[in-house]
């Protein structure tokens, strides 16, 4: 693999001696079963109405041409990543080893500039009131779950995967499985003009999901209502 | 289709807007007061422009730190091992704090007879410059928002400040002809920069990528277009302009006339700009 071209300091992909831990989903064979998603909140308690990973789909075509495109996300853990440059009090940081972006919960102060600042929507307010846990009012996104990485273990949203569609691994090592895949498919990023270069790949994404914005052609009745509930519920 | 949909909610909402907006007066009202040490028809406003400004530090210090979700950190931006440089907020937090400890220098001079006075005024106004300066880069340096990040953001802060501050001060000059000339010129050529910048931001997010283009869309029509075009570019901007150019704007009356459109325009300009480009973002899933 090639010297990847680093513009700032603090990107670590293509880096001999080091790890860059990378995500890569093949869209092909996710069948939207939503299990990552159901692991992730499983391992994380994530509150309702808010989501590490999350599983959009659009339903593209017209009958009988028609197909369900599912494009599951998740924060990009970022090689340049924005939340970091944003966070006033360095409550995100990012782990040079494995580029994992993580939150210090203890010093976030809630002031939102990260969230301003992620193209991906991948950040989140977590409420006031949690039962299991006193980590509140505060930012939260994924973390590549760092805890079972640093095990051994993949990502739970990995692990529970049924399609395979999700894998995990060392980017930077050339006999990993995320390498192959990066390697031998056409792959996308998300939003890659915004020079985040992000770490989440996917093969087969559909522009439908891409394209920025692109719902907002085509707005179904039944999503505005939901989206006016999620409003009220959120007091926005 | 949509039996299962996830949403999400824009990172600043209106609360940000009034901050943005009380910073700027607090900001040109201490330049106000300060100029009263350099121009004498500014002197009537010297006291009262100077604690109008401190209560607009204090309201916009009070719902900055009430924004934050965690309130009783706000010491944290305030402790240097934290300060990450890279973010716009440490170098508000650093100016706010500044602006805040040389007001409290300034206040001990302003009964003087004394020229005293000049240091902590000229200090205090160039950090006031710098307090609407960093609200634009706040924005600004958000790569993938439009509108936001262009290189007028700062310099429509400022001159935002200069005009809101301005009117303010409109309210305080008690129809003292000479003093009404000059903040007229303010308001009036303040506002006409406003204007230009708002053509040229409206213009390149028309003609820009889909982004911008949902955002053009999303501000120019619909709630937001009442906030944006109706009360911040027409009633805010255009009429004031108008106002300031007619006879009757030159009277003091005209004046607070045009002061009270500002003032309007001011917020209405603040909240739109925050709020609509945010709003493409949450459709992005």
């Amino acid at each position: 693999m090639g010297e990847e071209l680093r513009t700032s300091s603090v990107e670590t992909r293509g880096m001999a001696g080091r790890k860059r831990y990378a995500m890569v989903v093949d869209t092909r064979r996710c069948i939207g079963c939503m299990a990552c998603q159901v692991a992730c909140k499983a391992e994380f308690d994530t509150p309702l109405g808010v989501n590490r990973t999350w599983v959009p789909y659009k339903v593209v075509g017209t009958y009988p041409n028609v197909k369900k495109q599912f494009l599951p996300r998740l924060c990009n853990h970022c090689d340049d990543p924005p939340c970091v440059r944003a966070c006033p009090v360095e409550a995100t940081y990012k782990v040079p080893e494995g580029g994992f972006v993580l939150m210090r919960y203890e010093r976030c102060i809630g002031c939102k500039a990260c969230i301003a600042s992620c193209p991906y929507n991948a950040r989140f307010m977590l409420p006031a009131h949690r039962t299991y846990t006193n980590i509140t009012s505060v930012v939260d996104k994924c973390t590549f779950c760092f805890h079972r990485v640093t095990q051994g273990l993949v990502p739970s949203c990995v692990q529970t995967c049924i399609g395979r569609s999700r894998v995990f691994g060392d980017i930077n090592d050339p006999t990993s499985e995320v390498s192959y895949l990066v390697a031998k498919n056409a792959t996308q990023v998300l939003r890659p003009e915004q020079g985040t270069k992000p770490q989440v790949f996917y093969i087969g994404a559909d522009r439908n999901h891409t394209e920025y914005g692109r719902d907002l052609y085509r707005r179904p009745e039944v999503m505005e209502e939901d989206r006016k509930s999620f409003d009220q519920h959120f007091g926005v | 289709m949509g039996d299962y949909v996830v949403f999400f909610d824009v990172a600043w909402h209106g609360a940000n807007a009034a901050y943005f907006f009380f910073i700027g007066i607090a900001a040109m009202l201490y330049f106000v007061s300060a100029l009263s040490w350099y121009r004498e028809e500014f002197r009537p406003l010297r006291t009262s422009a100077f604690y109008l400004s401190f209560a607009a530090l204090v309201v916009a210090g009070l719902i900055l730190v009430g924004d934050l979700s965690q309130p009783i950190r706000f010491i944290n931006t305030l402790n240097p091992a934290y300060w990450n440089w890279a973010s716009p907020l440490v170098w508000g937090t650093i100016l706010i704090s500044l602006f805040g400890l040389t007001s409290v220098w300034y206040f001990t001079t302003l009964g003087r007879t004394d020229t005293s006075g000049r240091l902590p005024a000229v200090v205090g106004s160039l950090l006031g410059l710098g307090l609407a300066i960093y609200s634009g880069f706040d924005l600004a340096v958000h790569q993938h928002r439009p509108v936001w990040n262009t290189p007028l953001m700062p310099v429509l802060f400022v001159a935002l400040s200069l005009v809101s501050g301005a009117a303010v001060a409109a309210f305080l000059a008690r129809g003292e002809a000479k003093l009404v000339g000059v903040l007229r010129q303010i308001m009036l050529w303040g506002t006409t920069a406003i204007a230009v910048m708002l053509l040229s931001l409206l213009v390149t997010t028309a003609y820009g990528g889909s982004a911008d283009e949902l955002t053009y869309a999303f501000m120019t029509a619909g709630n937001m277009a009442m906030i944006f075009v109706g009360l911040g570019i027409v009633v805010g901007t255009l009429a004031p302009i108008a106002l300031l150019l007619a006879p009757f704007g030159r009277q003091p009356t005209g004046l607070m006339a045009a002061a009270l459109l500002l003032l309007v325009g001011g917020i209405s300009l603040r909240y739109s700009i925050l709020i609509g480009p945010q709003m493409v973002q949450t459709f992005f899933s």
